[in-house]
């Protein structure tokens, strides 16, 4: 029995992490897991969290996306870019257009060339979206509640935005924890766990990031050093889109990212979860770790980022 | 001697007869505790008579004090009635708005509460759509209200559909509103929710245009049994026990719920559909209208309302022309609870934490007139029933 039991286990997954050097000098993390099995002949995926977060939102404790999907025969790739997890501070929005994803881009491709697919969170998100019209060469898209219009932040995140968006004071006491739950995880079904370990991995934004998306959620567009603006660029994206949406998100709620079906000139498909239906209203970081992630979200993501032109 | 423990033995058949005889009792008695609250003593029953001639039904709460402003119309949403504005004495806009100093006014649009619905004998044959509400119910009860008040204007509240019944009124050129809220009012429904598939797919299998649908007299026979499952299809759909009892949405399910007519269901699906908010024959584009609107509008969502999530409430908000202001209710802009879709009008918090937002936006839309001088035409009240 016990035999038999060893030999359904799966083999364990490759996981390795690197450094990529951008062209500043600036070093990131990127974190690569390995097909499981059989290997897809689909391209890479990307994996890229919002601001203050990491790699434990895809990866944790053995669980979530990134596993997930390698898994399932899918090349996955975590990116951690200026200010998220183990990469260096950062202290300005543009640079990730213009400085770490092409850095990110280049150093998968020396692994393996051609398009990725990538699957970004919240303003993150927002800016490789922005970036697969220039910088990135992306096949599909999944944008997980990624903002892209002007919205009045709630007085909530006004008051954390315009303190220094400082994460890592919200798991250091019950106040700040309930400030993280009602930003990040609004009435989630999440093991408490989780949610501790995930508010406990986050980042500070610096101040200078602070003030920028601040400003961004307030007049919807965040001028870039080229000329364009992450808006002007959306309105130029063709790739096949998934907006996969929580309803309790209290960070980038999902008014402020539908408006990019209309906007860009791929066709974007939304898929909007609900207690109703799936059990969990889904909010920014229990779209991707909560108990019902797996039942529902990743299969949507895995699905669309199956299909072939 | 026999033992004086007695017990009856059953067949089976007979054990099944005795469960459902029980259960029936228990439904009954059950119902019969939830009985409706009556109207307050003070409210006047009126009924106004349409264009095409239905007679919709009115209630009007006299302002208490000194009156202020111009009278506010409020208007449930869909498979609802009036009851939704003034369940009780607790839980009730139109009085908290006349314990303010403004005349409150509730509706019941056709086919719901005591207004009049199809009746082929009276030469109503139906069906209602949604369309009808904005044609012919509002216009009716704007002129009704603006008479028997004496005023120039009305301000108007309307939840959920009775908001999307102003939208599409004023898209057309409607007069008459001098400010008006609307709280989770969707003129969007395609977000790819699992519900809308649903619906999609049943709505014009079972539904007919002519047909109405019970849905009043399913939410009273279900309401005995709401909060005996933490969690259940109601409160997830419906409200958020944070910000509403049970025991007070159970009340709403007894008397302030009414049948959906047929064609009013099949236009709203259209919207999970098409994603456009027109009329029924689709030959007008309602939301592009929306930007002719010069009216004030404050716009109210909520945080959790699973019905008009909060983007489809947004997109209202967006299309509209005219000065706007949005409101989203949620802990995060300091609500004490997080609001869902019937929180807004029978919350137990509504009347501190949202309502007061509603009438200020009212009086700073312009600056407030006093109702004209003389007395007001006097219409002929209905005496209210007890």
């Amino acid at each position: 029995m016990l035999s038999l039991l060893l030999l359904a286990t799966p083999a364990e997954l490759k996981v390795s992490h690197r450094k990529v050097i951008t062209e500043d000098g600036a070093s990131l993390a990127l974190h690569r897991f390995l097909p499981l099995g059989r290997a897809s002949a689909l391209p890479p995926v990307l994996l890229l969290a919002d601001v203050g977060f990491g790699r434990p939102l895809f990866d944790f404790k053995g669980g979530g996306l990134a596993r997930w999907l390698a898994a399932r025969g899918r090349l996955v790739y975590v990116a951690e870019l200026r200010g998220q997890g183990a990469s260096d501070a950062g202290h300005s929005l543009r640079t990730v257009v213009h400085l770490d994803l092409p850095a990110i881009a280049k150093a998968i491709a020396a692994e393996r060339s051609g398009p990725i697919d990538l699957v970004a969170q919240g303003f993150m998100g927002t800016l490789a979206i922005a970036a697969s019209t220039r910088e990135l060469q992306v096949r599909r898209v999944v944008a997980l509640s990624t903002p892209v219009v002007q919205e009045e932040p709630t007085e909530l995140a006004r008051a954390f935005l315009s303190t220094g968006g400082r994460f890592t004071s919200l798991a250091s006491s019950p106040e700040g924890f309930g400030m993280f739950e009602q930003l990040f995880a609004l009435g989630a079904e999440i093991e408490p766990s989780v949610m501790r370990g995930l508010a406990g991995s986050t980042r500070d934004l610096s101040s200078g990031v602070s003030s920028e998306l601040l400003a961004w959620m307030e007049t919807g567009d965040l001028p870039l050093d080229d000329g364009t603006s992450v808006v002007s660029r959306l309105k130029e994206s063709d790739r096949p889109t998934l907006l996969l949406l929580g309803l309790a998100d209290g960070f980038t709620p999902s008014e402020s990212c539908v408006p990019l079906r209309g906007m860009t000139k791929g066709k974007v498909q939304i898929q909007m979860f609900s207690r109703v239906v799936e059990g969990d209203d889904f909010a920014h970081a229990s779209l991707l770790l909560g108990r019902r992630a797996p039942a529902f979200v990743y299969p949507s993501i895995e699905r669309f980022l199956a299909a072939t032109p | 001697m026999r033992g004086t423990d007695q017990t009856v033995s059953l067949s089976p058949a007979g054990e099944r007869v005795g469960e459902r005889a029980f259960l029936l009792c228990l439904l009954m008695t059950s119902c019969a505790a939830l009985r409706p609250i009556p109207l307050p003593k003070e409210a006047e029953l009126h009924r106004a008579k349409t264009d095409d001639g239905w007679e919709v039904s009115l209630t009007r709460y006299k302002a208490v004090g000194e009156t202020k402003g111009f009278p506010v119309v409020l208007c449930h949403g869909i498979s609802a009635n009036e009851r939704n504005m003034d369940l009780d004495e607790q839980h009730s806009m139109a009085r908290w708005i006349a314990s303010q100093g403004r005349e409150a006014w509730t509706v019941s649009l056709r086919g719901t509460g005591t207004s009049d619905t199809i009746d082929a004998d009276h030469k109503r044959p139906g069906p209602i759509f949604f369309d009808d509400y904005w044609r012919h119910d509002l216009p009716a009860v704007i002129d009704y209200v603006k008479r028997t008040s004496g005023a120039s204007a009305i301000d108007y509240a309307g939840h959920s559909m009775g908001g999307m019944v102003l939208y599409a009124y004023l898209s057309q050129g409607g007069q008459g509103v001098h400010a008006a809220a609307t709280m989770g009012s969707p003129t969007r429904l395609d977000w790819g929710t699992g519900m809308e598939s649903l619906l999609k797919t049943l709505g014009p299998v079972f539904v007919s245009p002519e047909s109405m649908i019970p849905s009043g007299v399913g939410a009273l026979l279900a309401s005995p049994f709401q909060g005996a499952m933490e969690d259940g299809p109601f409160q997830r759909f419906f409200y958020n026990p944070q910000s509403t009892e049970t025991e007070t949405w159970r009340r709403l399910m007894v008397y302030g719920t009414a049948p959906v007519s047929g064609g009013t269901a099949l236009q709203l699906i259209s919207l999970m559909d098409t994603g456009q908010f027109q009329t029924f024959d689709g030959k007008i584009d309602l939301r592009a209208d929306m930007a002719k609107i010069t009216t004030p509008v404050l716009v109210v969502a909520g945080r959790l309302d699973r019905i008009a999530v909060a983007p489809a409430v947004k997109d209202g908000y967006r299309a509209l022309g005219g000065p706007k202001e949005w409101l989203l209710m949620t802990r995060a802009n300091g609500s004490r609870g997080e609001y869902g879709h019937m929180d807004m009008v029978i919350g137990e918090r509504a009347s501190t934490e949202l309502w007061p937002k509603v009438l200020m936006f009212f009086d700073k839309a312009t600056p407030v007139a006093p109702l004209p001088s003389g007395p007001p035409e006097v219409l002929p009240s209905i005496p209210a029933a007890r």
